[in-house]
């Protein structure tokens, strides 16, 4: 891939860390939010696993450095569209887009030569149930960076730091960096997961639902997070969660039977939607 | 409609809930189920409970009964004659050393130096000279082992048949038919007399170790220098074991003086004999040995043959198949390895004799192979042919339980690893590999049970040769004849007297696969509960 290299700018005045609000809210009346130049570029895609079509003519442009929010019913194909974004699909097999591509900073990810590790190094993965490693929490956090062949110890030990601080986990297990990692909580599983996953410093950060499984403490915690993350990564999550879709994100998308009905700020889907579809879903009538 | 209309009309609904008796025997159609499922689980226990007990039964009876032949073996005399026999044996092992450097001065002669084979000959007159005159010096102690032989052996002998005899009157006698127990003769052995002939030797014995005392420290002075220059590493090596060989006499003379053929044999030798015993040797004129150590040795090659073989292809097959294959690789290559196991094993072992055991004896002729370990092989039939066939047997076990293994290993472990950048075979080895680690193992554990048990196959194409193989050599050994315990069993069980020490002897060696199965079991089920865990 040509895209340039990841460069954390922190803007300070955007540094806001905003916990559980109760309404839905527009992110703090950030004009950017409406010119943030897309980084990820869906157009017209279709997805097949087999003979079944899951997704049908998708177009959507994620913004750089924002959290978009995929919401739907379930089977409306969330958790497929995001699984395109890093190829985790082609694990399945039979599967195949059957027309559109994706691009991401304007490199086609389904071209022939592009090397899927290296898309996968880009684009990280945190998952709905939380899956460390059975090894221990040191390790977890080092797999990606020993993969790329980084051995050098000072340098594992400073990011296994900065990605737990990261992720809201250092505190926590600072003094058991070498038990394992599922001999934690798992809302610290998930956390360790999301660390994992920054520790190979991706541009984006996809999550499939990544609270489900967590009380809403842990919830509140890893949301938290997002808000952190955002500032560096781009972070693109499926949630069931209305409230979690209108605290978090930036943008979001509203899916049904495989189709995108509505994509837009989230201020305007939870307030004045364009579709009748995702006024009835957003406000629990339907889903 | 109206109920109050009808209720009068219609008779009233019955509430009948109660179960129809469909009885056997008094019992309902359920209860005879359950006597059915939990009579034949019981009669399983049951089953399993009385070979247990029968193989203990008629296996613990060998003990006191080898304790008896042990101690048979000290009273008449055999004991003795051994120390004396042990000395002339190891000087046999030199005399072959000598013989063994003649060889190759020999070849070294007509090869390197391009003599002819009469020259050469000619040449070690001198060194045959000294050869013949060490074999010559043992001579005395040898017709004295000889004589000596011959007078325990009588000794024995005339004790088994007052055992039979004495056997034979207690038959009668409990048949009733006293008069004619009563006949039969019985004169018990006495045994400080009838050995008292042999200790008489003693002195002529320790008179004539002085003198080959000093006959080889003569002849160590002598060896001859060495017939090329290659071979003086080897003459000085056998200067130094003559020298080894004369220091071991006072030893074997302390022994032989404070040997005492009253002093009764404990029963743990009667153990110990089995267990560490390097000798099967059975029907034998002289002394029957049953030590399992050449069975187990002859079994443990075979088996890591077989496991050498196998683990690498068991568990490389179940890797490829569960996480690489496509799914038609898949749905062929899992039945054609099971399909292995279809094989019956009578017919594996035909191939192995008839085919593999002549295609490795071939193989191992090819010049350019020759610098292998043991090649070329002398047997067709041997540990490596029969560790081949065995490994084919493991194969579809380890296979079968490491694909399982790798099964269990969650999806989620190899998604996320997939999901931080790594390649296929990152992820394999990384991540499912180590989870799936103590599922393998335990599928190899599994396999090697197997191939310990396995019977046929060994039978027929391990060579069948009771001796501890030779592993000076290394590798070699492993080309050479070997015989097994499940071989044992098999072979002998048929021919021997029911109740007799051979028949027990074989028991034993029953138990002790036993055990060692149930070993291997459960060391493979504790490493898989303790992997169940640790994935949870
Ligand atoms: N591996 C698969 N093979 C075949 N069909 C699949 C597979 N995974 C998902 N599907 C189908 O694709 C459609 C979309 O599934 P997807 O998992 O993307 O839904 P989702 O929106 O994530 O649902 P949920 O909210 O329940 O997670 C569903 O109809 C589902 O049956
Ligand atoms: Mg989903």
């Amino acid at each position: 891939m040509s895209a340039p290299t990841f460069s954390a700018s922190m803007d300070p005045s955007t540094k806001s860390i905003r916990t559980t609000s109760p309404s839905p809210t527009a992110p703090e009346g950030k004009p950017s939010a409406a010119v943030a130049p897309t980084l990820i570029d869906i157009e017209n895609l279709d997805f097949h696993y087999g003979a079944t079509k899951a997704l049908h003519g998708i177009t959507l442009k994620v913004p750089d450095r924002q959290v978009t929010a995929f919401i739907g019913p379930s089977g409306c194909g969330k958790s497929t569209l995001l699984r395109c974004l890093n190829r985790m699909n082609d694990l399945i097999d039979g599967t195949r887009i059957g027309a559109g591509s994706i691009k991401i900073r304007g490199v086609d990810i389904y071209q022939r030569d592009v090397d899927v590790i290296e898309l996968r190094k880009r684009v990280g993965m945190v998952f709905q149930k939380s899956n460390p490693f059975p090894k221990s929490i040191y390790e977890n956090i080092t797999y990606g960076l020993r993969l790329q062949g980084i051995k050098d110890k000072g340098r594992l030990d400073e990011v296994v730091e900065k990605s737990l601080r990261g992720a809201a986990l250092w505190d926590e297990v600072k003094d058991r960096l070498h038990a394992s990692g599922l001999g934690l909580s798992g809302g610290q599983q998930q956390r360790l997961c999301i660390a994992r996953t920054i520790a190979v410093e991706p541009e984006i950060i996809l999550m499939d639902e990544p609270c489900s499984a967590l009380d809403p403490i842990a919830t509140a915690k890893v949301e938290e997070l997002i808000h952190e993350l955002k500032l560096k990564y781009t972070i693109v999550i499926v949630t069931h969660n209305m409230q979690q879709a209108a605290r978090c994100s930036d943008k979001t998308a509203f899916f049904y039977l495989g189709k995108l009905v509505e994509f837009a700020p989230t201020r305007t889907i939870f307030m004045n939607p364009e579709n009748p579809q995702t006024e009835a879903y957003v406000s629990g009538r339907f889903g | 409609m109206p109920p109050e209309t009808n209720s009068a009309a219609l008779p009233s609904p019955t509430f009948n809930i109660v179960k129809r008796r469909l009885s056997f025997f008094g019992l309902t159609l359920d209860e005879c189920i359950q006597v059915f499922f939990g009579g034949n689980a019981f009669v399983a226990v049951v089953i399993l409970g009385l070979i247990t007990y029968f193989l203990f039964r008629e296996g613990a009876e060998f003990f006191g009964q080898n304790r008896q032949n042990l101690t048979v073996y000290r009273q008449a005399g055999l004991e003795y004659v051994d120390f004396m026999r042990r000395q002339e044996q190891a000087h046999t092992a030199l005399t072959r050393d000598l013989f063994e450097l003649r060889m190759r001065a020999v070849s070294d002669m007509t090869t390197r130096q391009g003599l002819t084979l009469a020259e050469a000959n000619q040449r070690l007159a001198s060194f045959d000279d000294y050869a013949g005159r060490f074999d010559d010096a043992i001579g005395p102690l040898r017709g004295m082992v000889a004589d000596l032989t011959e007078v325990a052996t009588a000794i024995k002998t005339k004790f088994n048949i007052n055992q039979d005899k004495l056997e034979e009157r207690e038959q009668l006698q409990s048949a009733g038919r006293t008069v004619e127990a009563n006949a039969v003769k019985v004169e018990p052995v006495d045994f400080a007399s009838e050995i008292a002939p042999i200790l008489a030797t003693r002195d002529a014995y320790l008179e004539n170790n002085r003198v080959l005392a000093a006959e080889f420290a003569k002849l160590v002075e002598q060896v001859p220098a060495a017939p090329t220059p290659k071979l003086q590493g080897a003459v000085e090596r056998f200067k130094v074991k003559v020298k080894a060989y004369v220091a071991t006499f006072p030893s074997i003379e302390a022994e032989m003086a404070a040997w005492d053929f009253r002093k009764s044999v404990p029963l743990w030798k009667a153990f110990s004999a089995f267990i560490f015993g390097r000798q099967w040797l059975t029907a034998s004129f002289w002394q029957d040995w049953y030590g399992v150590v050449p069975l187990f040795v002859g079994s443990l090659m075979v088996s890591m043959v077989a496991l050498f073989l196998a683990i690498p292809l068991g568990v490389g097959a179940a890797v490829y198949v569960n996480q690489i294959a496509s799914l038609r690789e898949q749905r062929f290559i899992k039945p054609c390895i099971e399909f292995i196991s279809a094989f019956p094993s009578v017919v594996l072992g035909f191939f192995g004799i008839a085919v593999l055991g002549e295609a490795l004896r071939a193989l191992s002729q090819v010049t350019w192979l020759q610098w292998l370990p043991g090649f070329p092989i002398a047997e067709r039939l041997n540990a490596l042919t029969a560790g081949c066939l065995l490994g084919l047997i493991a194969i579809p076990t380890i296979f079968t339980l490491a694909e399982d293994a790798l099964q269990n290993v969650p999806r989620a472990f190899k998604e996320a690893s997939y999901a931080l950048g790594a390649t296929r075979l990152q992820t394999i080895t990384k991540i499912v590999v180590p989870a799936g680690l103590s599922g393998i193992i335990s599928a190899i554990l599994l396999g090697l049970g197997r191939v310990i048990g396995e019977t046929m196959v060994v039978l027929l194409c391990a060579g069948n040769r009771i001796a501890i193989p030779d592993f000076t050599e290394g590798l070699s050994a492993f080309v050479q004849p070997v015989h097994t315990m499940t071989g044992i069993v098999a072979q002998e069980m048929g021919e021997v007297v029911r109740g007799g020490i051979h028949y027990r002897a074989l028991f034993v060696v029953g138990i002790f696969l036993f055990f060692l199965s149930l070993g291997i079991n459960f060391l493979a089920q504790k490493i898989v509960r303790r992997y169940r865990i640790s994935i949870g």
